[in-house]
């Protein structure tokens, strides 16, 4: 306890990189992922498709297929593989934070990709039909209708990409960059119990914060539905 | 402009070819303006398809569709859509939005305030018989029949002449799609626009339709005429058995009782021998007796009711006496079974003008 006192503002630095990395990569990865995920998912809506909706039909489930296994592939990574192979890429240092960001939002995009699927799968047809049938426009429907139906299965995936998110900021530190898991390797190089510890209850406490957050915005997103 | 004498919606050679399938075959067919024109037919055979070809929901392959005259291609679809209200089987609501904003969709979608789509949503609410309490739930915290009104008042928020209707009370009990098929005559009456109603009952289709289009596989229209002359005159066996084996009692739905004389109860010969029907103190029946039993009631004939009504009073009744009443339920005489088939003998004549 005295350590944490005399070392407060250095912890509060380390939250405040260990917030950055779990919260910057989880909204770029869904931001990416809403895209990518809206034009891989399949739907199977009546009346729409004429001559060639069986074809079109097999080249949705393609298109499906290719997306969701290169997500699943880019997760099977190895996060530190991936810290410090991308600056090869990106020709930015290994340990700067825009290369952590990058790779940690690249592994929400794996998680992502495959919820927002499920989640536009999980929309009615029956409700998309009949908003383009009282007049919706494409755009608009997405925007008003689309989204937010897709809000319950998103938002479930967006917090296990959250929380997963939260605890691969620490392998960063292995590598040298900074946040709550530099806790870690310094406590356990120095043999500092008291170290790792307020290292794992402030990550597990900024795991739960966030989560509960989330499950509170997406309750209040999906009031309409009904809850048994 | 007189009702009926103008063609609100036109099909020219129209057709639908799925890739498997041919769901409508080169139909030509005019739905007259400010009726209820009703699609009726057994499943599969393009209702659906033929309705969803006039908003542009489904294309056509080939031929045209003339709305008002106009080619509905000539419209941007989302205009066209905006412009005829479409209420369908399960409603079609949208589930994020409470019940005045789903109500207010395209008023809002048309650039109307938020406010006054509000208020113009409460109105319609009124229209279609909705407690204005309800404006603040979700679509799944309505019954079946309080999310078919408010699909019909979103439809006619859209200020359309034309509402195009796909089976939109099939999923509610019997009770309440009696009550939505009067309610939507009653608004019919009052609103005077174009409603294409699709439906496989052919009892829906007599009591809300004005002209009926019975479809037949592969979307070939059997008949297309006034419930009458389907009910009269089958085109052709498929329409006879489609519209089913007591056509002759339906029939009668469209003769009037007006002939068939009503017995005062005071009647001196007292033809109904000891039966004696009970009136409650307002003078409304209240079930026959005879000896010292007492039964209930059967159907009561109301005033200017039809040769149906009446038949069915008689053969409901348990002295085999209809019980004939006024508007407000009181009653006013008794009606013999012999009557109302000398009547029904002389509808039937003077239809065929034979006999006599
Ligand atoms: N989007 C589609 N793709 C392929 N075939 C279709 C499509 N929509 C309809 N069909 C086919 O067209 C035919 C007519 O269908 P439609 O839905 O118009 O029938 P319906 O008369 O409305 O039937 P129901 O009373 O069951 O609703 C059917 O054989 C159906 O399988
Ligand atoms: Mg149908």
């Amino acid at each position: 306890m005295t350590w944490l006192f005399h070392n407060l503002s250095y912890v509060g630095e380390l939250t405040w990189l260990h917030l950055l990395q779990s919260v910057l990569p989880v909204i770029i990865g869904t931001v990416v992922s809403i895209p990518v995920a809206r034009f891989a998912a399949v739907r199977r809506s009546r009346g729409a498709e004429g001559a060639g909706g069986a074809s079109r039909a097999r080249a949705g489930k393609a298109r499906r297929g290719t997306v969701v296994n290169a997500a699943a592939l880019l997760y099977t990574i190895p996060s530190l593989a991936l810290f410090v192979l991308l600056p090869l890429v990106l020709g930015t240092a290994i340990t700067s934070l825009t290369n952590v960001i990058i790779a940690l939002s690249l592994y929400v995009i794996a998680m992502m990709v495959r919820s927002c699927v499920d989640a536009f799968e999980s929309v009615d047809a029956a409700v998309l039909d009949a908003a383009t049938a009282v007049g919706y426009r494409p755009a608009r429907r997405f925007w008003a209708v689309e989204l937010p139906l897709s809000v319950p299965v998103m938002a479930a995936g967006l917090r296990v990409a959250l929380v997963s998110n939260i605890s691969m900021v620490s392998v960063g530190a292995v590598i040298g960059i900074q946040s709550l898991g530099t806790l870690f390797t310094d406590g356990l190089r120095r043999d500092f119990t008291t170290e790792i510890i307020v290292g794992i209850v402030l990550i597990a406490l900024i795991a739960v914060v966030l989560d509960r957050l989330v499950a509170l915005a997406a309750a209040v997103a999906t009031r309409w539905q009904v809850r048994s | 402009m007189p009702l009926g004498k103008t063609d609100a919606i036109e099909f020219i050679g129209v057709s639908k070819e799925f890739e498997s399938s041919t769901a409508v075959e080169n139909l030509d067919l005019a739905i007259p303006d400010g009726l209820i024109t009703v699609f009726v037919g057994p499943s599969g055979c393009g209702k659906t398809t033929s309705l969803r070809m006039i908003n542009r929901m489904v294309e056509p392959t080939r031929g045209r569709i003339l709305i008002q005259g106009e080619d509905n291609k000539d419209t941007p679809a989302h205009e066209l859509r905006r412009s005829m209200g479409y209420v369908m089987q399960e409603s079609g609501l949208m589930p994020h939005r409470t019940v005045a904003d789903n109500i207010a969709t395209v008023p809002r979608l048309n650039g109307v305030s938020k406010r006054d789509g509000r208020s113009r949503a409460l109105e319609l609410m009124d229209t279609v018989g909705l407690d204005r309490g309800l404006a603040k739930r979700y679509p799944a915290q309505l019954s079946g029949g309080q999310a078919q009104r408010v699909g019909v008042a979103r439809a006619l928020a859209a200020d359309s002449p034309v509402l195009l209707m796909d089976e939109p009370f099939s999923a509610v009990d019997p009770v309440v799609r009696a009550d939505l098929q009067r309610e939507l005559i009653r608004l019919h009456e009052t609103l005077e626009r174009t409603i294409v109603f699709v439906t496989h009952d052919i009892d829906e289709a007599v009591t809300l339709g004005q002209r009926v289009a019975v479809f037949a596989e592969g979307g070939r229209v059997a008949q297309f005429g006034s419930p009458e002359e389907i009910l009269r005159e089958p085109a052709d066996d498929f329409v006879a058995s489609f519209v089913g084996h007591d056509r002759g009692t339906r029939r009668l739905t469209f003769a009037s009782a007006g002939e068939v004389p009503i017995r005062p109860l005071d009647a001196e010969d007292r033809p109904w021998g000891d039966w004696r029907l009970a009136l409650d103190d307002a003078g409304r029946p209240a079930g026959w007796s005879i000896d010292d039993r007492t039964m209930v009631g059967g159907s009561l004939f109301p005033q200017g009711g039809s040769l149906r009504d009446a038949l069915d009073s008689v053969l409901s009744s348990p002295s085999g006496w209809g019980v004939a009443v006024d508007d407000d339920g009181r009653a006013l005489g008794l009606l013999s079974s012999d009557d109302v088939m000398d009547a029904a003998a002389r509808e039937r004549k003077s239809r065929y003008g034979v006999g006599l």
